[in-house]
């Protein structure tokens, strides 16, 4: 085990969070340094080439291919409609043309004398970025982004379906592990971030998805409940994408878990503030993990006192979240880390550490199998 | 289609037994008799004899049965000159009483006429068929035995007999409980594809290799040459070329790959563009469908085989597939092909062209594995649903024959075992014979036989009477 | 070695060579091993391990190499780096090394995209190209796959290869359709991974008369434009060999260049980086060829599978991207069907919270089981996941398509298809395990299960592990020092299990299946297997014994059916399997007879300890 322990996932109070805003091609940039934006302004746009139309002009007016440029009416570069002829043949005496109109509407792009075939370059797909999350621009990327840096609280979940979405934060439940049930969804939550408590229910899904909520984040879900909700059984944790109108994150990992009281706390501390939701998950070198990013008002101080221990070092006394079963979703205390590696149920070897449970009672567990709770 | 064409053992005869089978056989066997009655009359002719021989001991006659009463079986007891009778027959010395045929006389049993001659039979036969009755008329038979010197009296028969018209026909009843076994599963079957069921078809390489042959030609630039045999549209064969032309011209419009397709007969150059032109629209590929790779040859056979002969020479064609009702020209286009060096496939359901193509094509589908890929790739529920259930009765005809070996080896092994034999002959006449389902019957002609039909008239005749003079008594 | 032929290899005189020292750069962890010369032998005494530092906030791929290095100079005693960060060459008698060599799958590996006019034909043969240069093959892009063109550029825009292989048509053959390929990847106009000034390198191998015409296509500023023989001249003939170096040739100048630090890496190297899933099937190509065995090797890691074989002397590899332990355990659940996975388990369990339990683990990928049922249920799960990438491999690993058959009258009923696979579980001699669930199984027993289990190998076939991932190192190796890599893959590389002794055929439960008699060193026994029992006879690492097998009839075990058949078995750290079981493998379709005979082997193989034995994880 190279690693001793799981870097854990960021859950702080106040943080200093920069957003790269980037354009998937060059493009322009909107914002100066030093401007104030909102979540929902656009920062840079840029127009994607059009999609590729390849029409095969040699088949279409039965021609040798090295026929096709000379019996073009437009050339290359030329803006054409639907419905525009494209080409015509010679015919027989000037009689019996015939001729190819473009099925698509857009620009050519270029003609093939060897495959007879005409490329048809539609219209350019305007590209927006918008800021995503309300803040200052403190740097600009010329051509291609710029970015955003807001103070605030910031959580990271475990995972998450959908994409960027903000709104305002609504307690749905009233303690950490209480699951969040149909009935705790009012028709007010509309456009609203919905934070649950413990395990997020299928009809509660529905539930959001009707009232027209922009997010819903809590602790747990069921895989099963998840398998409904897309459609197919998901089989690499690569997410973003998915449209179904809802961002999903969940804060601790599939099951009946309740979300970690700091993550709750936090959140209800901050019901009412805007807050921006990105469900984009993914799990491969280069981790993306969803969030939650809660702005402070211009107004607000840091709330200090919150980094009180080093980042990523694993200490007696560091509160601890056990990842595996059988103790998944358990949170304590290290309370020892022996240095010899000790035999498993599994009959694996493997460096371990002892954890004070919140009941009292001590376990030993992989170090693999924990995560920090950062702060 | 092909429970038309090519079907297995037991199918296809069926319907046609009775209407064309059962007629000319019994002319077949007429001509037959006559031939040998004129032959015998020869060497007969050679034996001068005198002396009239004894009459027939017997005479009865019987309905044909499973007919429209139009037949009547007439059966007699041979005459004791008859050189049959006995188990050694001496031909050699002259006994003038020697029967040299045996002549038939009928009258209408209401005695409105006379004992007319209907007919003779060469010696040594027992029965005759008259089918010149008329339906439900009471006849009587009667039969005299003749040699050289004369004929012998008449041997009358006891009790008229009328033909009567029977609507079914049980001689083949065990065919028909076949038949209705296969129909069944058929429809079974049928039914199973169309409720989605999916059937399982044996992959078929030759069709494997299609996609195959489509690929080469396009990796190598070249066309894939299609023929549809030089048959007519009206050609099953033809029909079942054409649906795997439909397979063909769908993945070469995927593979981009392009089809020509030469024909002998104008109508399959029509009906081929139309299946061309809908395989590229439902690849996909409307816009790279060529109307003018699809074209008429000439009928002339070997007109149209220089024609094709010479495009494969000049294009190199990468693929050759031949689907279609092939003659001689089989060999030459596939020799022709092998030797440009294309993947070929060949389909027929000739038997005479099959061996040329499999020596010469990469693939060959053999008789009926060309219309089982025709069912496979129509998809049909109707095609694969008979196909399905044809496999029944292949498996059942295949059954019955190894039975029949079996049991005719035994008899032949312990010819004592009299349940061998009677297992063997059940086979024999009953299924595949025309004795119909009943196990044992007594064989016409018999002492048995005769006696039994004397009873059962001698019977019939008691209770007509009883009946009578009940009545006259009530 | 084709791979060292188009590159500058610095000559080492192979008889001073005492020290050599190889690192591998994996996506996560650098690995380097010390391969020293003992007693006139080549031996791998030290090992090292430090995080793989591509990415930020470091950068620079060195700094992971010389710090794994760096932990074996002090393991070794010896100064290996010097002050300025320099691996200090040549070996002296306390410092430095002789060689040193490097592999790469740093930053997710090669990741290449390739074309060809047929699926099944240029196409399969480009991606075999691909594969066996080491690369993960994002997409093949072809004629036939069914997407329409806008739809095959517009993922080719989508996906950012590091270069792209271009193939089609045979040589005079189809120049059309290759053109239309360049057609599609010209207006694509894809996105390479590393920044926007990187020139995308397109390797084109196909048509030789279509080469001038590509040219023009693709004759563009952000295209570099290789051309190379054809992989395919005839349609009856793959040439690999040139595309397969160009792509290594490649790799080096563009890929690693725009890598961080790799530029000096490459500079500290006797012999050219390799991928690293390259060097792994250039040593078993290696050990195929010396031994002339044939070799299945597998390696199963969190996100992709890769199978290696060598099947008469044709090597062949295919990386089952999500099918693996980790990131990817869901997708193989999810593929394989929850049932399929939970037949190999000896108890119930619930399938919900199982289910849960697999998105847990995918989400939190580096957690390892710490109960025995965790454990039980992650290697059924590795059966099923090894079980499909075979089969992806089997399918894959085929004679060529599209190929003229010639045929005589006899061949009317037994018409074969072209591209039949060439993997032959018979003929196997040499089953290869690497990838952790596979060597850091507690049991040694249960890797070979594992293997046994998920390979189905038939007849006499050896099992062995990889004992730390040294394969790709020694397949560099076998490049510049050919000895000494087998030297070492026979001593320390390989661990082995034991032998696999399995019958083909299926037949009733309790039957005979076969006899067998050991004769050897030391041991003599015999016995008869039923069909359905496996059994376990204990053979040490060092000891070998001649079987000899009497099957009943309608099982093979090599000899043909019903043929009597001897061989020799060589001993491991397991022993002896016979397995009485049948090929194709199948288990009991009613759950409760499945899993007492799961439970039966289980018992025989002792795979896991039993549950009362079981250490509490509670103290």
């Amino acid at each position: 085990m190279a690693h001793a322990y799981t870097p854990g996932l960021k859950v702080s109070s106040w943080l200093d969070h920069r957003c790269k805003r980037m354009l998937p091609i060059k493009g322009d940039v909107l914002v100066e340094v030093g401007q104030e934006v909102d979540a929902n302004d656009v920062v840079a746009h840029t127009e994607m080439p059009g999609d590729v139309y390849p029409v095969n002009l040699a088949n279409l007016l039965s021609l040798p291919p090295s026929d096709v440029p000379e019996c073009l009416v437009k050339s290359e570069g030329d803006q054409v409609k639907e419905g525009e002829v494209l080409a015509q043949t010679k015919g027989i005496f000037g009689m019996m043309k015939k001729s190819q109109k473009s099925p698509y509407t857009g620009t050519i792009e270029t003609v093939s004398e060897v495959t007879g075939q005409l490329i048809l370059r539609g219209p350019a797909i305007p590209i927006q970025v918008k800021a995503y999350v309300s803040g200052r621009v403190v740097e600009v990327l010329p051509e291609e982004g710029c970015v955003v840096e807001t103070k605030g609280t910031y959580l990271q979940g475990i995972f998450g379906i959908g994409g960027e979405t903000n709104g305002s934060i609504r307690m749905a439940c009233e303690r950490h592990d209480q699951k969040l049930t149909p009935d705790l969804i009012t028709d007010d939550m509309k456009g609203c971030v919905v934070v649950g408590g413990g395990q997020m229910t299928d009809a509660a899904i529905e539930r959001a998805l009707q009232v027209g909520a922009a997010a819903v984040v809590s602790g747990g879900m069921d895989d099963q409940d998840l398998r409904d909700f897309l459609g197919y059984d998901l089989g690499v944790a690569i997410t973003g994408s998915e449209r179904k109108g809802i961002t999903l994150v969940i804060t601790e990992g599939f099951g009946d878990i309740a979300m970690a009281g700091r993550s709750y706390d936090l959140l209800k501390a901050r019901e009412g503030c805007q807050a921006s939701v990105n469900g984009a998950t993914q799990i491969r070198a280069g981790v993306m993990r969803p969030e939650i990013i809660v702005p402070a008002g211009s107004d607000e101080n840091p709330v200090s006192g919150s980094e009180g221990q080093v980042e990523g070092l694993l200490e007696p006394g560091r509160p601890v979240r056990i990842i595996r079963d059988p103790y998944f979703g358990v949170i304590g205390q290290v309370s020892g880390l022996p240095h010899q590696p000790a035999v498993l149920g599994s009959g694996s070897k493997a460096r371990v550490l002892e954890v004070k449970l919140d009941s009292g009672e001590s376990v030993v567990i992989p170090r693999a199998n924990v995560e920090l709770i950062e702060g | 289609m092909s429970d038309e064409c090519f079907s297995p053992l037991f199918v296809k005869p069926l319907p046609r037994m009775k209407t064309q089978f059962t007629l000319p056989l019994s002319a077949l066997a007429t001509i037959m008799l006559a031939v040998v009655a004129v032959f015998s009359g020869l060497s007969n002719a050679q034996n001068p004899a005198g002396g009239i021989p004894a009459p027939p001991s017997e005479i009865n006659a019987v309905d044909v049965d499973g007919d429209k009463g139009e037949a009547i079986e007439v059966y007699w007891r041979l005459s004791a000159n008859d050189p049959s009778a006995s188990a050694m027959p001496d031909l050699s010395t002259d006994t003038p009483a020697q029967v040299t045929q045996y002549t038939i006389y009928r009258r209408l049993a209401d005695g409105t006429d006379e004992y007319t001659e209907i007919g003779t039979q060469t010696y040594g036969v027992t029965t005759f068929t008259d089918s010149n009755v008329k339906q439900g008329v009471s006849y009587i038979y009667a039969v005299t035995a003749d040699s050289e010197a004369g004929s012998s009296a008449m041997t009358v028969m006891a009790y008229p007999v009328a033909a009567v018209m029977q609507w079914f026909d049980y001689e083949k009843s065990w065919m028909g409980l076949i038949l209705l076994f296969i129909s069944a599963f058929i429809i079974f079957y049928i039914g199973l594809a169309r409720s989605g069921k999916e059937l399982k078809v044996r992959q078929i390489a030759g069709l494997s290799a299609v996609d195959e042959a489509v690929g080469r030609a396009t990796e190598m630039g070249r066309p894939i040459l299609f023929i549809n045999g030089i048959l007519d549209i009206n050609d099953i064969q033809t029909l079942a070329g054409l649906t795997v032309l439909s397979r063909v011209a769908r993945t070469a419009a995927e593979y981009g790959a392009t089809l020509e397709v030469p024909t002998a007969r104008a109508l399959v150059m029509t009906t081929a563009r139309e299946t061309v032109q809908e395989a590229y629209l439902a690849a996909g590929r409307p816009d790279a469908y060529q109307e003018d790779r699809i074209y008429y040859l000439t009928d002339e056979q070997f007109g149209y085989v220089a024609g094709v002969t010479g495009t494969m020479v000049r294009d190199k064609p990468a693929a050759c597939i031949y689907m279609g009702a092939f003659y001689a020209e089989s060999l030459i286009l596939a020799e022709t092909g092998n030797h440009i060096g294309a993947i070929q496939v060949a389909g027929t359901a000739m038997p005479s062209q099959l061996p040329f193509f499999v020596a010469a094509c990469d693939y060959t589908l053999i008789g009926e594995e060309f219309f089982a890929a025709s069912a496979y790739l129509s998809g049909d529920p109707q095609q694969l649903g008979s196909l399905k259930g044809q496999d029944v009765g292949k498996l059942l005809g295949g059954g019955l024959l190894t039975i029949g070996v079996i049991f005719a080896t035994l008899e032949v092994i312990w010819p004592d075992m009299t349940s061998i034999k009677d297992v063997r002959q059940y086979i024999d006449g009953n299924i595949l014979g025309s004795d119909g389902l009943t196990m044992t019957s007594v064989e016409k002609g018999s002492d048995q036989w005769f006696e039994e039909l004397l009873q059962r008239q001698r019977d019939f005749e008691l209770n007509q009477n009883a009946l009578e003079s009940g009545g006259i008594d009530a | 070695m084709s791979q060292a032929t188009s590159h500058e290899t610095i000559k080492i005189d192979t008889d001073k060579v005492k020290i050599i020292l190889a690192t591998d750069c994996g996506s996560t962890t650098t690995k380097a091993v010390f391969i020293e010369l003992v007693d006139g032998v080549y031996r791998q005494t030290q090992r090292g391990e430090a995080p793989t530092t591509v990415e930020q906030p470091f950068a620079d791929v060195t700094i992971g190499a010389v710090n794994s290095i760096t932990e074996i100079g002090e393991l070794a005693g010896r100064k290996l780096v010097d002050e300025n960060g320099r691996i200090i060459q040549p070996a002296t008698d306390t410092e430095g090394c002789d060689i040193y060599i490097s592999t790469s799958s740093a930053g997710g590996g090669l990741q290449m995209m390739v074309a060809g006019v047929i699926a099944e034909m240029t196409a399969a043969s480009a991606k075999r190209a691909a594969l066996g240069a080491g690369a993960i093959v994002m997409d093949v892009i072809s004629s036939n796959d069914k997407r329409r063109p806008h739809e095959q550029i517009q993922r080719i825009r989508e996906l950012r290869p590091d270069m792209i292989l271009l193939s089609g048509g045979t040589d005079g053959g189809t120049t059309e359709k290759v053109v239309e390929l360049a057609e599609l990847i010209a207006p694509a106009r894809p996105q390479p991974r590393f920044g926007s000034e990187y020139e995308m390198p397109i390797i084109y191998a196909g048509n030789a008369a279509a080469q001038e015409k590509v040219g023009e296509v693709l004759d563009e500023g952000w295209i570099d434009l290789e051309m190379v023989e054809n992989l395919r001249p005839v349609l009856e003939r793959e040439n690999l060999g040139p595309a397969r170096d160009k792509i290594h040739d490649v790799f080096l100048e563009h890929v690693m260049a725009h890598a961080p630090g790799y530029d000096r890496l490459m500079n500290w190297t006797d012999a050219p980086i390799m991928p690293t899933p390259g060097a792994v099937g250039d040593i078993l190509q290696q050990i195929a060829k010396d031994q002339g065995i044939n070799v299945v090797g597998v390696d199963i890691g969190g996100a992709t599978t890769d199978v290696f074989s060598v099947f008469d002397k044709t090597f062949n590899r295919t990386v089952s991207a999500n099918l693996g332990m980790s990131y990817s355990i869901s997708n193989v659940c999810a593929e394989a069907t929850m049932p399929s996975v939970l037949r190999w388990v000896h108890f119930d369990m619930n399938e919900r919270e199982l289910r849960n339990r697999v998105k847990n683990k995918m989400i939190r990928p580096t957690t390892i089981p710490q109960s025995h049922e965790a454990l039980v249920f992650e290697q059924a799960v590795a059966r099923e996941a090894l079980r499909l990438a075979y089969q992806q491999h089997k399918e894959f690993a085929t004679t060529l398509k599209g190929v003229q058959q010639q045929r005589t009258v006899g061949d009317t009923f037994s018409q074969q298809v072209g591209g039949q696979t060439i993997v032959d579980n018979m003929a196997l001699n040499l089953l290869v395990a690497s990838g952790g669930v596979l060597s850091h199984a507690p049991r040694m027993e249960q890797t070979a299960m594992m293997l046994v289990d998920a390979f189905e190998p038939e007849g006499i076939t050896k099992l062995a592990k990889d004992s730390i991932f040294m394969m790709p190192h020694l397949g560099v190796l076998a490049a510049v020092h050919p000895k000494a890599a087998m030297e070492v893959f026979e001593r320390d590389c390989l661990v082995y299990l034991g032998t696999n002794v399995a019958a083909k055929g299926l037949g009733k439960p309790g039957k005979k299946c076969f006899s067998w008699e050991l004769n050897g060193e030391g041991i003599s026994e015999s016995g008869e297997m039923n069909f359905g029992e496996m059994k376990l006879i204990r053979l040490g690492p060092d000891q070998t014994a001649t079987i000899t097998c009497d099957p009943a009839r309608g099982f093979d075990l090599g000899a043909g059916p019903g043929k009597k058949m001897s061989g020799e078995v060589r001993g491991g750290t397991v022993g002896l399997i016979l397995d009485g079981r049948g090929r194709p493998l199948a288990l009991p379709e009613e759950r409760a007879a499945c899993k007492g005979a799961i439970g039966g082997w289980v018992d025989e193989l002792e795979l896991y300890p039993k549950v009362e034995e079981a250490i509490p994880a509670t103290v």
